[in-house]
């Protein structure tokens, strides 16, 4: 039970990473970048051909977040600017970044071939026993490198001018504009933010999967299944779905079957979303977000 | 009908629309492109295997492709489901026909069951908004491929041999491919209906559903419901493509990931979204991509996926888009008359001058008279069947209005509404407005008149409190039953249809007035009593955009070319189009020239002699005071006086808390 739990968390942290790259770029603007997972891809791919190529291992790495930070604010310069400038209100965006999405991945599949490359060990595998489960160093890295994120996050979102002018931009764009604030200066930085947000994620799960293309889609898609689950208007809530999501996975590894982790992520997905559509962690705790909930029922009814 | 009919022969040469000499041509011309698309589909049909099987996959994907833009393009709703949907079609023809079922059975069947599956998906996923659908769409998608995947009976991720189609019988065997006739007249009876809704009074309504919803559900559309039904249409055509996509040989979940869904959403979007041609030409460019440019598979989802993302980015609107615009530049066709032009010259001169001509012919026929009569009659023949409620509220109604009981087209009793927030924005409201009168609402910012008209017209529903129109009780009746009762209304901010000219976006008001609108659009033009109808509502909504006095010239110009004042006017004609008994105008001069008020007044009165009665918010008092036979004045939800309007303007509360005298 215990090792069900600390290693759905370390599952969870990674896919949690993911989630709040998709929730700090919407978070700013309103946007969800489809090709996030591309951008987890990019980096691991880049990490384990450079250190192919005897790179040492911390400069490849440090290579791979910069690539996939820069691959971020490139996808909202291309794709995602110009769209929005046209019309803010329709979604192009979101089939305009679905496809920097395909095309990230047949770009990757061409140059590097479908087939799976070696990455380099971050941790020694060794275990640490913590009343009679196990955990490798690499998991408790990971989780620790999760919440390390979403401190940092919140500590800028809370405490500096920066953080408090985002969070303007974040309630109300126009008005944020209207008083001075440069909302494309801050639409960069969350991109980037994503894109590095994503890679990072790469990082911590390269040593596990080993690096090729089509991982971008898979893990792209269990970071988005965490993020509805969690909520997607804050990255402390997309975390949150992802730690939910990485224990129930494990959890169903466990109990139902080794190959349950495929299908099960979907099924909790459409419960929460059918009885929760704004995520469990919306607003608040779940209980705060009951009893807004009866009260925005009602007004939907009373609106209809 | 016959009355609209009646005024077709004589409006229609004079309106925005000039006479068309070729239109008798249209049904030849029609005969003549069917013609040749079924020369085209023998021709295929004869072909070689090989081109059978790349146009076959272009024609299934773009029945797809035009599916999907009648939810995407004309809805606003950006479905990622219908790779799934396609799925649903394509093994659910598979499994059943291993199990014995006929294939031609199973034809009805996917068109049924997809489209009831895309029933209880958008019921489930229109509940939130726009982007919570698209998500919600694209997850189904992921959950149909990885259930398709993991399963047993569906052969995991080899996946299934589809059914075999029955070729001709020998004496038809001249025909070539009974496949590809197959095809062919499925992808035909696809843009049949959805070009039909396209050209049917049902467009105008879609279009408003997806750019102005309150202004459709104020004309009384179901809007959530007509998503579900658009949706679910959608859906049906869509797993009718995965029926025919079934013989085509094998059949794996690979071929309905949400690629697929995004690479719908990419022809829909490059051929030219919303348009007839776009979809079509998508779904060809991109299927006869890589047969044309054959290069390693990979570099050609990059190349294609390069395009697309130059195309949505440079030319959003697409190939037909593009081509439309340059052939306008050329000068092909024709922009809206003289609409640019006319945006500098002063309306007022041209528009009062039919006013002026109308105004002593209306005035000398006694209509007034007769209309007081009929009304009341028509009210007492009702009352003995009204319910208790009804027949209290008109008792306490002589009390109050000092007039005839039954005089009463609106009651209001005892309304009470509280936002969710917390504030009380109506507290214990009692109205009764006149029939035939023109009542004034008026009350500082924030005294809950909007939210008092928000109730009478249903966008709202009362915490406690009964409303009552022309004897029923309506308070518990959803917004879009309302126009059905006789109450048509105005927003404060007009938001039209920009992309329609200003007739059609009068002609939603007619939606509650013509039946079966949604029922018939699938097949509209091929019904001559449809047709009719929508000749009739074309003229009638140029008539009633005359009645309010704006010129023709603006009546074929587009609404995002219209100055606001025009758009305000707009929309108030299309609430008389609909020929209410009760018009509630929601601050109908806000940002109005004194000529545009001028035009509104006149309006006001002419609907009085017809028997309408108004409801008007306005904070111009002295048009209020000028207008209006009764006043009602609130303050902070609550009632400060009502009565006949030179009472009201003596009152000395209302001097203190909204005259300021």
């Amino acid at each position: 039970m215990l090792q069900v739990l600390l290693s759905g968390v370390a599952t969870g942290a990674v896919y949690g990473l993911v989630a709040m790259a998709f929730a700090v770029v919407y978070y700013v603007t309103r946007v969800i970048n489809f090709a996030t997972g591309q951008l987890l891809m990019m980096s691991i791919m880049a990490t384990a051909t450079l250190s192919e190529h005897g790179f040492p291992v911390a400069l490849a790495i440090l290579i791979g977040l910069a690539m996939s930070t820069c691959a971020g604010v490139v996808i909202y310069g291309l794709a995602v600017r110009p769209v929005l400038r046209f019309s803010r209100f329709s979604f192009a965006w979101l089939v305009s970044t679905l496809g920097v999405a395909i095309v990230l991945e047949s770009v990757a599949a061409a140059v590097f071939g479908p087939t799976s490359r070696g990455f380099p060990a971050l941790l020694h595998q060794k275990s640490v026993h913590l009343a009679g489960a196990s955990v490798t160093w690499q998991e408790l890295l990971a989780i620790g490198v999760a919440l390390g994120c979403l401190a940092g996050f919140e500590l800028v979102r809370r405490r500096t001018l920066f953080g408090k002018v985002g969070m303007a931009i974040a309630a109300d764009p126009e008005m944020a504009s209207a008083v001075g604030a440069n909302t494309t200066m801050y639409a960069v930085f969350a991109f980037g933010t994503g894109g590095l947000l994503a890679g990072v994620a790469g990082v911590l799960v390269g040593p596990i999967t080993y690096a090729n293309p089509y991982l971008g889609g898979t893990y792209g898609i269990v970071g988005f299944i965490a993020l509805m689950i969690g909520g997607v208007e804050k990255p402390a809530a997309a975390l949150g779905g992802g730690l939910v999501l990485g224990v129930l996975s494990v959890g169903a590894n466990t109990y139902i079957g080794s190959q349950a982790s495929d299908w099960f992520p979907f099924v909790v997905v459409i419960v929460v979303l059918l009885f929760a559509p704004h995520g469990l962690f919306a607003s608040g705790n779940l209980l705060k977000r009951r009893a807004r909930r009866v009260g925005a029922r009602y007004a939907s009814a009373e609106g209809a | 009908m016959t009355a609209m009919d009646a005024t077709v022969g004589s409006r229609q040469p004079r309106g925005s629309r000039r006479p068309r000499p070729w239109a008798r041509w249209i049904p030849l011309g029609w005969t003549a492109l069917v013609v040749a698309y079924l020369v085209a589909t023998y021709r295929i049909a004869n072909d070689s295997l090989y081109v059978q099987s790349v146009v076959l996959t272009a024609a299934i994907f773009a029945i797809l492709a035009v599916s999907l833009d009648l939810v995407a393009g004309a809805t606003g709703l950006y479905s990622l489901g219908h790779a799934g949907l396609f799925a649903l079609g394509a093994y659910g023809t598979t499994l059943l026909n291993q199990h014995g079922w006929h294939i031609f059975l199973l034809l009805p069947v996917s068109l049924v069951g997809v489209g009831l599956v895309g029933i209880v998906l958008g019921t489930v996923s229109l509940r939130v908004s726009g982007l919570y659908f698209a998500i919600m769409t694209f997850i189904f998608t992921l959950v149909v491929t990885v259930l398709l995947s993991n399963l047993e009976f569906t052969g995991g991720l080899q996946g299934l041999p589809g059914p075999l189609f029955p070729d001709f019988p020998p004496a038809l065997s001249g025909l070539g491919s009974s496949l590809a006739w197959c095809v062919g007249l499925i992808l035909l009876a696809t843009l049949v209906v959805v070009w039909s809704i396209r050209s049917s009074p049902l467009y105008p309504v879609l279009l408003a559903i997806r750019d102005a919803e309150p202004f459709a559900a104020a004309a009384g559309v179901r809007t959530s419901a007509m998503k579900v039904g658009v949706f679910g249409l959608s859906a049906a055509l869509a797993g009718m493509a995965g029926w025919a996509f079934s013989f085509l040989g094998f059949i794996s979940p690979g071929q309905f990931n949400w690629t697929v869904s995004v690479n719908l959403l990419v022809m829909v979007i490059l051929g030219g979204i919303n348009t007839r041609l776009g979809p079509l030409i998508g779904a060809a460019f991109v299927s006869a991509f890589p047969v044309v440019i054959s290069i390693d598979p990979f570099l050609q989802e990059v190349v294609l996926g390069g395009i697309f993302i130059l195309v949505i980015v440079l030319f959003p609107t697409g190939i037909v888009g593009v081509v439309s615009t340059l052939a306008r530049r050329a000068g092909w066709r024709r922009p809206p008359p003289e609409a640019p032009a006319s945006t500098t010259v002063d309306i007022a001169p041209v528009t009062q001058a039919p006013l002026a001509d109308r105004a002593p012919g209306t005035n000398s026929d006694g209509a007034p008279g007769s209309d007081r009569d009929g009304a009341p009659g028509s009210n007492r023949d009702r009352a003995p069947g009204s319910n208790g409620a009804g027949t209290s509220s008109d008792a306490t109604l002589g009390s109050n209005g000092g007039g005839n009981g039954s005089d009463a087209a609106l009651v209001c009793r005892g309304i009470s509404f509280r936002y969710p927030t917390g504030t009380k924005a109506v507290d214990d409201v009692d109205l009764v407005v006149r029939r035939g009168t023109i009542h004034g609402l008026i009350g500082p910012n924030g005294s809950g008149k909007s939210t008092l008209v928000n109730l009478i017209s249903g966008q709202l529903r009362p915490d406690s409190g009964t409303i009552e129109v022309n004897g029923h009780l309506v308070h518990d009746a959803a917004a879009w039953s309302r126009p059905k009762r006789g109450i048509m209304r105005t927003f404060q901010t007009a938001v039209l249809v920009q992309e329609l000219p200003a007739t059609e976006n009068v002609t939603i008001g007619l939606y509650s007035k013509v039946g079966h609108i949604a029922g018939r659009a699938a097949l509209w033009p091929l019904l001559p009593g449809a047709r009719r109808d929508q000749r009739g509502m074309r003229s009638h909504a140029a008539s009633a955009l005359g009645m309010t006095g704006l010129d023709r010239r603006w009546a074929g110009a587009l609404i995002a070319d219209l100055p606001h004042g025009v758009e305000q006017l707009t929309q108030l004609a299309a609430a008389c189009a609909g020929q209410p008994s009760i018009l509630v105008l929601d601050e109908p001069l806000a940002g109005l020239s004194r000529s545009e008020i001028e035009q509104v007044s006149q309006v006001l009165r002419r609907l009085q002699r017809d028997g309408v009665t108004v409801i008007v918010i306005e904070h111009q008092t002295r048009f209020v005071f000028e207008m209006c036979q009764d006043v009602t004045v609130l303050a902070a939800g609550r009632l400060v006086a009502s009565g006949p309007a030179a009472e009201v303007r003596s009152n000395d509360r209302v001097r203190e808390v909204y005259l300021g005298q």
